[in-house]
Order: C-alpha cells, then sequence, then structure tokens
C-alpha cells in the first residue's frame, strides 16, 4: 500500500467509526476549554454574588453557586486548564523519566539490563495510585508534590513498555542487519529503534494522561492535590460532595467535566491506535444477493458426476473488505473418486485454501460461499445442517490443517481431544472413547500411544501433534481426508513420515484425499491428479505424471521455477515475472495473461474456458504449451 | 510386518527422549517458582527499606514540619528521639526491621496509639470491601464478556457490539470515586434507600462495593470479551468446528479456558488496581477501613502510622500478584517455559 | 589460500546448567573466496545460530572465527554480511530503499557522499530491481523485491563473505526460481563468497559448490555437490537425499526399515550418547546388529580421515541393500 495514500484512506476509514468521530469532538471541545477557558469565564469564576449563597441550579447559575456565591459552571470550565495542564504535565514526566530508563535498560549489557528489567518488575506491580500517595509523602501535600509524585508513580509503566517495544524491535532483523554492517549503538537506537517506538508511546501517552486526569482528580479530592484558594475539578468536587444533600449539582459539575475529559483522552487514545493500526476498517455487508458472476463459466462439465465421493460446481467465495468486495474462489470445478487422491496446487492467495475450507463448511461470516452443487457422499452441504448432516460429517470428513501446534487445543490433552469425537457423534461414554483414541493414535503408528494420549499437545513433537490430527479423523469413518499443506510446518524428514501416514490411512480405510500445497514435489509424491489454482480459479487439471508436460503456461513456470534434485546445474530456473494479482482488482481476461510470456490480446480480453484434451486433463488457456516443445 | 512391532522397536528410543522432554519440563516449573519466589522476597524486603527510607527522604526535618513552627524545639526533641532519628542510620534500619519482626510497629504521633492496634481495627473492613468487589466483579464479568464475545463474533449484531462497547468505555472510564458520588446523590440523597456512609448494618457495603466494582467489571468484561474472540479465531476452534462439536462445547470445552489466562493476568492486575482505589472509595463513604486512615496520616504527617500503611497495601498488591502467578504457572505451564 | 570465511571448532551454547544446549558443538567450516558453500539441516541442528555466530550475534563459547584470515572485528565495518529469512522484517518499515542502502554504503565508508546516490542506482541494477523504486518505503514492496534490497545492502558494505539464511523459504514458489537466478549471477558477476544455508536439500545443490550438512549442532557430511549426491558417506546425507523435493517420485521409493521409520529428532537438550544420529539410523545399532559403538562413541574425531569429513563410524554406501558397486571398506579420498 503507498504510503500516503494508504493513512488518507485510513484518516476517511476512521472517520466512518462513531467511536473516532466521538473521539475528535470531545478532544476539541475539551482542549477548547482548557485553552480558553481562563480567558472567558475567568472574570465570572471570581465573581462572588453574596445574595446567592449556595444555590442550588437554577437558569442564571445551570449548575448552581458555591458557598462563596460563585457561578460553579464558569468555575468548572475555568478549572479545565489547571486540571489538563497538571495532568499533562505528570504525564510528561512520566514519560521522559520511563522512556530513558527503559532506553537504557534495552540499550545496556546483560547484567544491566536485567537488574533493570527486574526492578521495573517489581515496580509496575505496584498500582499508580499507590504509588502516587507514597511519592505525595515524599514530595509533600500540594499541586507541586502532587504533579512529581503521579509522574513518578506513572514512568514505571512507560519504562516497560518502552522496554518491551525496544526489545521486539531490536529483535527484528534489520536491526540485526544494521549490526552486522557495524552501525553504532546509539545511531542504532537514534534511526531504528526509536522512530519505531514513537506511535505506541504516543498512543499510551494519550490514553496514560486520561488516567492521569483521574488521579489527579482523586488527589485533589482527598486534599493531597491543588490547595484554595487554587481550584481544579477534584477539589472542586470535594467541597461539592461537602453540601451534596443541598445542591448535588455542586459536585455533578465536575463530576461530569472529569468524566467527559476522561472519556476525551481515552477516545483520543483509541482513535491513534486504531489509525496507526489501521484497524479501524469498517465491514461492509454482502448484499444476501449478488448478481450472478459477470464471466462465463469455465467449466463446461456440468453434467451430474454419480459415483464420487465430493463433487463441486461453481464454488465461490466472497469477502467483503475495505476495498470492495473480493472473490478469491471464482467457480471451481471439482470430482473426487472414492479413493481417488487429488492434490491443489496453488501460491499464497491462489484460493487454494479457502475452496478446502468452503468446501468443508469451515468458513463463517462474512465469508460467503455460494455452490451450484455441493455434494459430499451423498449429501448436500449447501445450506443449513441439521444434527444428522453434523454428525456424518463430523465421522466421515476428516481434516487436517497446517501448522498441527495451533491446530490442537493447547489446554486439552491429545486424547481427549480425539475421544470427544467418539462422545460427540457416536454416544461413547468417555471410558470407551479413551480407549479408542489410544488405539487410533497406534493406528498413525504414535509411539507409547497410552502415555502420549495422556499428554497436552507442547509436551509432543511437531510429527506427533500431527499424527493426532490425523488420528482424530480416523475416530469415525473417513470418506475424505482434506489436508491443507499437511507438511509444511515439519522438518524434511518428518514430512516424509507424515506423509506415509497419510498414504497408508488412505490405503486401510478407502479414503478419497484432497490435499492442499504449495509443493509440487509433496502433491507428485501422493497424488494420482493435480488441480492447479491462480486467482480464484482452476487453471490446469491433470495427471501427476503429466506435470513436466503441462499444457497451460502457469503450471510449466511453476514446475521449473524450484530445483529438484534433477534440475541441471548449469541450467537457469524459470522465473514469473511481476506477481499475482490483486484479488480487489482482477483482470477482466485470462488472470494470469499480464505475466504470461505466450499471451496476446485475447488473453487480455476474454477469460480462457476449460478445454478438455483428447487423453485427460483439462487446461483454462486461450494458448496451451503444446507438447512438441 | 505389523504396525504394533514397528512401535516397540521405536519406543525405547522415543521413551528416553521424551522423559527427558517431562523432566525438563518438571525442573523448569520448580525453577520458575523458586525464582518467583525469590522476587516475591526481595520485592518485600525493597518495600520495607522504601517505608523505611521514606520519613528520610522528605526534605527538611520531618519532625518540625509534622509539629508546625509553633512547636517547641523540647517538644520536637522528644519525637525526634522517639523516632530515634538523632542514631546513626545503619542502627536505626536495624532497629526498624527488629520492631516490624517483633510486632512493634510504633506509635501513632496523633492518636497516641500503637500503629498495630489501629492497624487491627481498619485493616478487617478494607479486607472485606476488597474481597466483595473482587467476587461481585468476577460474577459480572464473566457472563458479560462470553456472552457479548459469542454474540459479536465474525462481525455479527453490530450495533449490540457498538452499544455494549460505548457503554463498557464511558462506565468504565468513570473513576471509582465518582462512581461513588453519583451513587450517593442517586440511591442515598434522592432515594433514600441506602445509608450515605459508614458501616452501619449489611446495606452500607452496597453502594461502596457497587462504586468499586461498576467500572471494573465492564473493563474486565471488554478484556474477557476481547480474548475469547481472539481464541474463537484460533487454529484449533477450527478444529473443534471441523469436528462437527456442538456450539456450546467449542465455546465453554475449547475457547473459554484458553481465554482464562490472560483474563486472569489482567484480573490480578485489576485487583490490585482495586486495593488502590479503595482508599478513595473509603474516603467518599467513610468507610472505616485503612483509606481515610492513610490519607489523614499523610495529611497530617503522621510517620510511624504512614509507614505501616504503606507497608500493609504493599504487602497486599504483592501477595496478589504472587497468588496470580503461581495460579497462572499451574494453569499454563507454558507460561513458565516463556518465562525462564 | 586462506578461507573467505573460516569456522574452527566453534561452539556455541545457550543457557546456563541443567537448560544449557550446545546449539553449535564443535564445528568446523571453510567458506574459500569465490565459492558458494551450502548449509543444510533440519530445523533445531544449529545451522541459523552458525550463522548468528559469524556476524557477532551468538556468542562463542568456543573456537574462532576469521574472515579472509583477521579475527572478526568488534566494531566499525563487518566483513561478514547476512541475509535474512524474513523479508518482512529484514527492512525497517519506517527507512525507503535508498535511506537503508545508504546507510550500508556509509559504513562501508569507500564510497564518498555525493557518488552514494550513484552507487544505490548500481545496486539496484545489480539485484535486476528498476532504480526507481529507491524512494519505495519495504512495504510498497513485494516480498521478492524486498529480499533484493536486502541482498543489495548486504553488497553495499563490501563485505568478505555473504550469509544467506534460508532467503527463499519465506518467498512464494513463483518468486524463488528468480532468486536463486539472481544469487547465481551475481556470483558469475563478482567473485562472489556465500554461505548459503537451507532446509532444502534441492536448492543448496542448485546453487552450491561445496555442500555441508549438519545434524544436531554437528557437521555430520562435507563434500563437493556432486561428490555428495552421488556418493553420499553419511546415513543422515542419504535420508535426506532421499527426501529431497523430486518430482514424481512416489512415498515408496525412500521408505527406511522398520525400526526407525518413524523415529523422531532428538531432543537438543538430552542429545543422545555416541553419534547423535544413531536412534534415528538405517544403518545404525537399532537396524544392524553389532553396531553398538554408535551408540557408545562420537565419530566426530577421526571424520577429517574419512570420505567427505563424515562423521559416521560405518561411513559408505548402505548395508543389506543393493548397492551399485561392492562395499568398498576404505573408499579413496575423492572418487
Amino acid at each position: 500500500m503507498p504510503g500516503s495514500g494508504g493513512a488518507g484512506r485510513r484518516v476517511s476509514d476512521t472517520l466512518r467509526n462513531p467511536l473516532a468521530v466521538a473521539a475528535l469532538l470531545a478532544g476539541t471541545l475539551v482542549l477548547g476549554t482548557a485553552l480558553l477557558g481562563p480567558v472567558i469565564w475567568g472574570e465570572a469564576a471570581e465573581t462572588n454574588d453574596f445574595t446567592s449563597l449556595d444555590q442550588p441550579a437554577s437558569a442564571a447559575h445551570p449548575f448552581g453557586t458555591d458557598k462563596l456565591g460563585r457561578d460553579i459552571l464558569a468555575r468548572v470550565l475555568v478549572a479545565a486548564r489547571l486540571s489538563i495542564g497538571l495532568a499533562v504535565a505528570a504525564t510528561a514526566i512520566g514519560m521522559v523519566l520511563g522512556v530513558l530508563v527503559g532506553a537504557v535498560a534495552s540499550m545496556s549489557g546483560r547484567r544491566l539490563r536485567r537488574f533493570l528489567a527486574m526492578m521495573i518488575g517489581i515496580a509496575v506491580a505496584f498500582p499508580g495510585l499507590l504509588l502516587a500517595l507514597f511519592f505525595a509523602v515524599i514530595f509533600g501535600v500540594g499541586p507541586r508534590g502532587a504533579v512529581l509524585a503521579l509522574g513518578f508513580a506513572m514512568a514505571p509503566g512507560f519504562a516497560r513498555l518502552t522496554q518491551t517495544l525496544a526489545a521486539s524491535v531490536t529483535s527484528q532483523d534489520y536491526v540485526s542487519a544494521a549490526r552486522a554492517l557495524g552501525v553504532s549503538r546509539v545511531r542504532i537506537l537514534v534511526r531504528h529503534v526509536l522512530p519505531n517506538l514513537a506511535e505506541p508511546l504516543i498512543v499510551n501517552g494519550t490514553v496514560a494522561a486520561g488516567s492521569a486526569l483521574l488521579a489527579f482528580a482523586g488527589l485533589s479530592y482527598l486534599g493531597l492535590g491543588v490547595q484554595p484558594p487554587a481550584y481544579d475539578w477534584g477539589r472542586m468536587l470535594s467541597e461539592g460532595l461537602n453540601s451534596i444533600y443541598t445542591n448535588p449539582s455542586a459536585a455533578l459539575g465536575p463530576a461530569l467535566a472529569i468524566v467527559v475529559s476522561g472519556l476525551a483522552f481515552n477516545f483520543a487514545g483509541e482513535f491513534a491506535a486504531q489509525t496507526v493500526g489501521g484497524r479501524a476498517r469498517v465491514h461492509r455487508k454482502v448484499p444476501a444477493h449478488v448478481p450472478a458472476d459477470a464471466g462465463p463459466r469455465l467449466s463446461t462439465s456440468s453434467d451430474d458426476a454419480p459415483g464420487t465421493v465430493l463433487s463441486v460446481r461453481d464454488l465461490t467465495v466472497r469477502i467483503p473488505t475495505a476495498d470492495g468486495l473480493i472473490r478469491p474462489v471464482r467457480g471451481v470445478d471439482l470430482d473426487l473418486a472414492p479413493g481417488e487422491a487429488v492434490g491443489v496446487l496453488g501460491e499464497s492467495g491462489s484460493g487454494k485454501s479457502l475452496t478446502a475450507l468452503a468446501i468443508s463448511r469451515l468458513t463463517h461470516d462474512p465469508v460467503r460461499v455460494d455452490a451450484q452443487r455441493l455434494t459430499f457422499d451423498g449429501m448436500d452441504l449447501r445450506g443449513r445442517l441439521g444434527a444428522t448432516e453434523r454428525t456424518r460429517l463430523g465421522t466421515s470428513l476428516s481434516m487436517v490443517f497446517q501448522d498441527p501446534m495451533s491446530s490442537l487445543n493447547p489446554t486439552m490433552r491429545a486424547g481427549d481431544q480425539l475421544a470427544e469425537v467418539a462422545t460427540e457423534h457416536q454416544g461413547s461414554s468417555w471410558r470407551d472413547a479413551r480407549a479408542r483414541a489410544v488405539e487410533r493414535l497406534r493406528a498413525v503408528r504414535m509411539s507409547a500411544a497410552e502415555r502420549r494420549s495422556r499428554q497436552l499437545p507442547h509436551e509432543l513433537s511437531g510429527g506427533m501433534r500431527q499424527r493426532v490430527m490425523i488420528a482424530m479423523g480416523l475416530m469415525g469413518d473417513p470418506r475424505l481426508i482434506i489436508a491443507d499443506e499437511p507438511t509444511t510446518a515439519l522438518d524434511v524428514t518428518v514430512q516424509q513420515q507424515v506423509l506415509e501416514v497419510i498414504q497408508s490411512t488412505r490405503e486401510r480405510t478407502g479414503a478419497a484425499l484432497l490435499l492442499i500445497s504449495h509443493d509440487i514435489s509433496v502433491v507428485s509424491s501422493i497424488c494420482d491428479r493435480v488441480l492447479v489454482m491462480y486467482a480464484g480459479r482452476v487453471v490446469e487439471d491433470l495427471p501427476v505424471a503429466d506435470l513436466e508436460r503441462a499444457r497451460h503456461p502457469y503450471t510449466r513456470a511453476l514446475v521449473e521455477a524450484v530445483p529438484t534434485m534433477q534440475t541441471p546445474r548449469d541450467e537457469r530456473l524459470s522465473s514469473i515475472p511481476g506477481r499475482p494479482p490483486d484479488p480487489a482488482a482482477l483482470p477482466t481476461g485470462c488472470p494470469f495473461a499480464p505475466r504470461c510470456p505466450r499471451a496476446d490480446t485475447t488473453c487480455t480480453i476474454e477469460p480462457p474456458l476449460v478445454r478438455y484434451a483428447a487423453g485427460s486433463g483439462a487446461v483454462a488457456c486461450h494458448h496451451p504449451v503444446e507438447e512438441t516443445s | 510386518m505389523t504396525a504394533t512391532t514397528d512401535t516397540h522397536a521405536a519406543a525405547p528410543h522415543l521413551g528416553t527422549g521424551a522423559r527427558a522432554r517431562n523432566t525438563w519440563a518438571t525442573r523448569t516449573w520448580t525453577r520458575y517458582v523458586v525464582r518467583r519466589l525469590g522476587v516475591f522476597a526481595l520485592s518485600l524486603w525493597m518495600l520495607v527499606t522504601f517505608a523505611f527510607a521514606m520519613i528520610h527522604l522528605i526534605p527538611g526535618d520531618p519532625v518540625r514540619a509534622a509539629l508546625g513552627v509553633n512547636a517547641s524545639p523540647e517538644l520536637v526533641a522528644a519525637r525526634r528521639a522517639e523516632l530515634h532519628l538523632d542514631e546513626p542510620l545503619l542502627s536505626q534500619y536495624v532497629r526498624y526491621l527488629g520492631g516490624l519482626v517483633s510486632g512493634d510497629w510504633g506509635v501513632s504521633l496523633q492518636s497516641r496509639l500503637p500503629v498495630t492496634q489501629v492497624i487491627a481495627e481498619r485493616l478487617p473492613n478494607t479486607l472485606l470491601l476488597a474481597g466483595l468487589t473482587f467476587v461481585v466483579t468476577l460474577l459480572i464479568a464473566l457472563p458479560i464478556g462470553t456472552g457479548m464475545a459469542v454474540l459479536t463474533q465474525h462481525g455479527r449484531h453490530r450495533l449490540l457490539e457498538l452499544g455494549y462497547t460505548g457503554i463498557a468505555m464511558v462506565v468504565s472510564a468513570v473513576p471509582e470515586f465518582l462512581m461513588g458520588v453519583v451513587l450517593v446523590y442517586v440511591f442515598a440523597v434522592r432515594m433514600e434507600v441506602l445509608p450515605i456512609a459508614g458501616n452501619a448494618g449489611p446495606g452500607s457495603v452496597i453502594l461502596p462495593v457497587a462504586a468499586l466494582s461498576l467500572g471494573s467489571a465492564l473493563a474486565l468484561s471488554r478484556i474477557v470479551r476481547v480474548e475469547l474472540l481472539s481464541v474463537l479465531g484460533r487454529d484449533f476452534v477450527r478444529t473443534a468446528r471441523a469436528k462437527r462439536l456442538r456450539p456450546r462445547r467449542v465455546y465453554l470445552r475449547h475457547a473459554l479456558p484458553n481465554a482464562l489466562t490472560a483474563t486472569i493476568t489482567l484480573g490480578g492486575l485489576l485487583l490490585s488496581g482495586l486495593i488502590a482505589s479503595t482508599v478513595i472509595v473509603e474516603s467518599i463513604f467513610a468507610w472505616p477501613g485503612l483509606g481515610p486512615t492513610m490519607v489523614s496520616s499523610i495529611i497530617t504527617k503522621d510517620y510511624p502510622l504512614m509507614q505501616a500503611i504503606v507497608l500493609i497495601y504493599g504487602a497486599m498488591v504483592l501477595s496478589i500478584n504472587l497468588v496470580v502467578d503461581m495460579v497462572l504457572s499451574v494453569l499454563d505451564p507454558r507460561s513458565t517455559i516463556r518465562e525462564a | 589460500m586462506t578461507a573467505a570465511l573460516d569456522f574452527r571448532d566453534v561452539t556455541v551454547t545457550y543457557g546456563t546448567g541443567a537448560q544449557a544446549v550446545r546449539a553449535v558443538d564443535g564445528v568446523s567450516l571453510q567458506v574459500p573466496a569465490g565459492s558458494v558453500v551450502g548449509l543444510v539441516g533440519e530445523s533445531g541442528s544449529g545451522k541459523s545460530t552458525l550463522a548468528r555466530a559469524a556476524i557477532g550475534m551468538a556468542p562463542l563459547t568456543g573456537g574462532s572465527i576469521t574472515a579472509s584470515g583477521r579475527p572478526l572485528p568488534r566494531r566499525g565495518r563487518r566483513p561478514v554480511q547476512m541475509v535474512f529469512q524474513d523479508p518482512v522484517a529484514a527492512l525497517d518499515p519506517r527507512m525507503s530503499v535508498r535511506a537503508s542502502l545508504t546507510e550500508a554504503l556509509g559504513v562501508a565508508g569507500a564510497v564518498p557522499r555525493r557518488e552514494r546516490e550513484a552507487e544505490v542506482m548500481r545496486l539496484l541494477e545489480l539485484v535486476h530491481l528498476d532504480p526507481g523504486l529507491a524512494g519505495r518505503m519495504p512495504a510498497a514492496l513485494s516480498g521478492g523485491q524486498r529480499q533484493r534490497v536486502s541482498v543489495a545492502r548486504a553488497i553495499a558494505a563490501r563485505p568478505e563473505v555473504i550469509i544467506a539464511d534460508e532467503i527463499t523459504s519465506a518467498l512464494d514458489v513463483s518468486v524463488q526460481g528468480a532468486m536463486l537466478n539472481l544469487i547465481r549471477d551475481l556470483r558469475a558477476e563478482m567473485d562472489l563468497s556465500m554461505l548459503f544455508i537451507s532446509h532444502n536439500l534441492a536448492v543448496v545443490c542448485y546453487v552450491c559448490d561445496v555442500v555441508a550438512v549438519m545434524y544436531l549442532g554437528k557437521i555430520v557430511e562435507v563434500g563437493p555437490t556432486a561428490q555428495l549426491v552421488a556418493d553420499p558417506q553419511h546415513p543422515y546425507t542419504r535420508l535426506l537425499l532421499s527426501t529431497a523435493p523430486r518430482v514424481g517420485a512416489s512415498l515408496a521409493d525412500s521408505s527406511l526399515p522398520p525400526q526407525v521409520q518413524d523415529t523422531e529428532p532428538a531432543d537438543p537438550h538430552a542429545p543422545p550418547t555416541g553419534c547423535r544420529f544413531h536412534p534415528r539410523c538405517p544403518q545404525g545399532p537399532a537396524v544392524v546388529a553389532g553396531r553398538e559403538i554408535c551408540a557408545q562413541q562420537d565419530p566426530a574425531p577421526g571424520a577429517r580421515d574419512r570420505p567427505h569429513q563424515a562423521a559416521c563410524w560405518f561411513p559408505g554406501g548402505p548395508v543389506d541393500l543393493p548397492s551399485p558397486r561392492p562395499r568398498d571398506p576404505q573408499p579413496a579420498e575423492a572418487t
């Protein structure tokens, strides 16, 4: 995203957010009052009207008068400057002190760093108000003492924040690179670390100023802050509370002021955080009925496919984003015969994983899935799934995901995560279900299955975790295994083991396999057939054995872009210029045309239809590579 | 060749590796506990030292400052002697530590009562208030946070979400003492259903507890909601859904336990924050706890009392943090590994 | 001839006491000037730690590292530069391409200030990037482009040797080929010395002249690429070769003896005794009778005298499997 345009849009997006608008309004109001209050209402606030002492709210005095007959509203408005000024001063002291200590801690040597970190940790454990009371003892009662006390009390928090942020920045590779270049420590701090800390520090500073305001009001209320005849909101509140029976508005006026300004600071912090983090994006609702896809259907094979375990026609996935409605999957057709192993090959962003999730009905709002047909094992998966469908899916469709660590519940024993399938869908008792889980773990050749089943996922290795995932699908009677990059997170030798387990599972159960992967060698080692996806479409469907004779220029390039053990060392690898199209701005014709060496004007205008070849396989290309080359 | 023999053949080697991993984890946990207790002891010692140092950090003559310019030099000298301020610093420190251990915490300069007696009278009321508040906070925050997370996940019910976050933000931005003022005004002044101040019967505890818990309960419920939402977006929840479990089981068995770690961490911070807030709320409601005593001791410069109260509050906060960390290390052993 | 980068008996230990892990354990490896040496191994093998040691990011607990015969300096221009795996973290998000490259040129010191702009353009062209990208921030670049900028930054510092740590792992498949082509072009154009680290043996073999195989902190085999592929000496190398990417090879081509088929990588906190690979070794004591020595004695000390410096008591072809030639008890060095 280009810098300025992105920021501009972030601001305009934020403005559509009601929180942000509230933040801007409240912030302007509070700051304006603090700046102008004493100038405009200064005189009114000091005018004693001895005819109306301690009066409740009236038209002349909306919040009544105090015991010297002064208008409370005017005094509240005038007190804004002192109240906010003191809070900001305390925050400034806290921030400067904290950032200094934090920066020193993060830049110093190991021992000093650990010592300072421990000291900061101990200091942070104490609530700010308690620290402020402690410092108030030392600095004495009064506004100066209170500002110092609050500032000192806020420092540990900022020190901790600075230290954590700096640690995360200095662990980044670009700081390592700068060190390797020989850039000096100070220069690294100034050029690399501090600029990357500025944003979060400012956000936190704003929020902290808000709480400083509240804390200061609290201190003044207790009589430890501003002393008469000066007054801030806290002191006015404590005076008002004394006469709460006769004139409640005297307390409510300053109370309201404190809440409104506290909120203004909070809102401003939230607003800053959202603008900085780009989180303020509004989700637009997907229209319930989207007009049919403008482009022609890619496939001509809309014939019914009997004897399939999975049959998909015109699968489309739509997601609303800030850039408008995108369609990461556009009209995918797919048939799997029982026991067949089909690979889906594609780069990141090709829509292959979403296709797998959409087929298995695991997408959720705001993602919308539509299909002309989505049949699994004779069951229509479109529309709402009832209890029967749920049970059948739970026992006959097995899923294996990419990252076995994050895909297992970290707080639940491995065996129980298997067993709950049986208790949920097969009405087993926990005892039986656990025994079955151990047996299934043995089936995936998990060593010491009994003991492993009682362990938590983090106690298992990556390969074992993936075996647990595979065994989970074996609790029922799987007809289809959908595996989404099942070995990508694993080491090569373990990858081999896991693929072998998947293979032997298939052989034993007769389940079909849909393997999603970016890795040609993984797909070709275990699958019979490959679907190649690009920009949400299947561009080629071919037997694994024909991969090196692929007809789509993209498949060709993909096969030749990655070296294998057979790649001659003196041959250049093929490379594909450019990058995959932005899903929000897809070209009208063939999505691969801008990167394709064979593309002509037809390709840029007309999306290619899938053409079935004489033998087996299909290709969606106007100019497929012919076998002669 | 069957799968079973394969496993047996490989088992011995694997067994040792895994056992090593386990004992290593246990050792890491023990190391963590020992280290954590060490930090606790160190913090406690630092707290005591700071409480001792407080009186020496005050600019000028603390006794003169406490008694005012009109006090006779004899009185000042007597008080200095009573506080042992004329002795060398080290012997004062040793005497102070000894006094703490033996239960001689000094005598209040104002009331002339033993400090331990004042604290024994006041502390139970503060503990009652803090304990009740904590329980009420949890009882409000957990159901609301969980319910809101489930209702508003994946951007559903956007109006409800907006209303809830709006209200929660506003209410939790109201500091406890202001909440107290508002509650006093509504329930004690206007409706006259609850006592305005003091500790006279069970009814008088309602307003202080409400003032303390409302804001923090809503703040905590927001945290519970955000944590739960982030857990609901994690891969293992997708796995649970792939197993086609009932939604109730997905939420309560898979998502909620994983959101608790962060909730307890932040809940602990909230609780120690509550301890500080009781000081002001007790002052508003004239609750006979330690809070008003602390404030008056600061204003009247009643050093022995002040030192003792700072110690008590600090020790409470440190103990809460210790308990939270211990609970976490049992619930989520991985946190100890991350720490170490 | 002195090597561009020379690791001698390098040991790196993390943690202390019971938690100590020897991530790198007595590793000796040379990167000769003008050649690309590959280092292949699984996660946890210590290959990245070795790289970090060479740029001073991991303190040595033993041994020494020299660049062109000189010890690594503690300050100023460093002779070893590194290109990292993650293209997102590799560039400061708040510095333009120009600023990043200029910083590197500034430290190198050899380029006068007013010639730096021209030098930035030359560097960008060298890594096949449009010089018009100089003003861009990293966020506006693709992963492949960022990796190219990282390479340019490393070259800008005029190092004796560049370490490339998994530089293609985080890239999309269609971009990886171009990146590897770039490395080969640079090598041809500027006589680059490089240590190329990857978990992917096929990638390493494609780019490198010499390949070193690392397992659990130790180098188990080193040899010229063609020889290592044709005649691997260490069983672990053979395992890696059989699992390396290969189009059209079915799983059955690489199945292992059942005794070691499902073994897990060892725990680095408690490495196995003797040869660290022995519990998983298809020719080790778990499979072949009478090889207890593997579990008892470390084969590393005598490795220098074995072909490919194999840290293995029984180097050479596998036993009990049809071998292309009769097993030679003492094969000649570099057949």
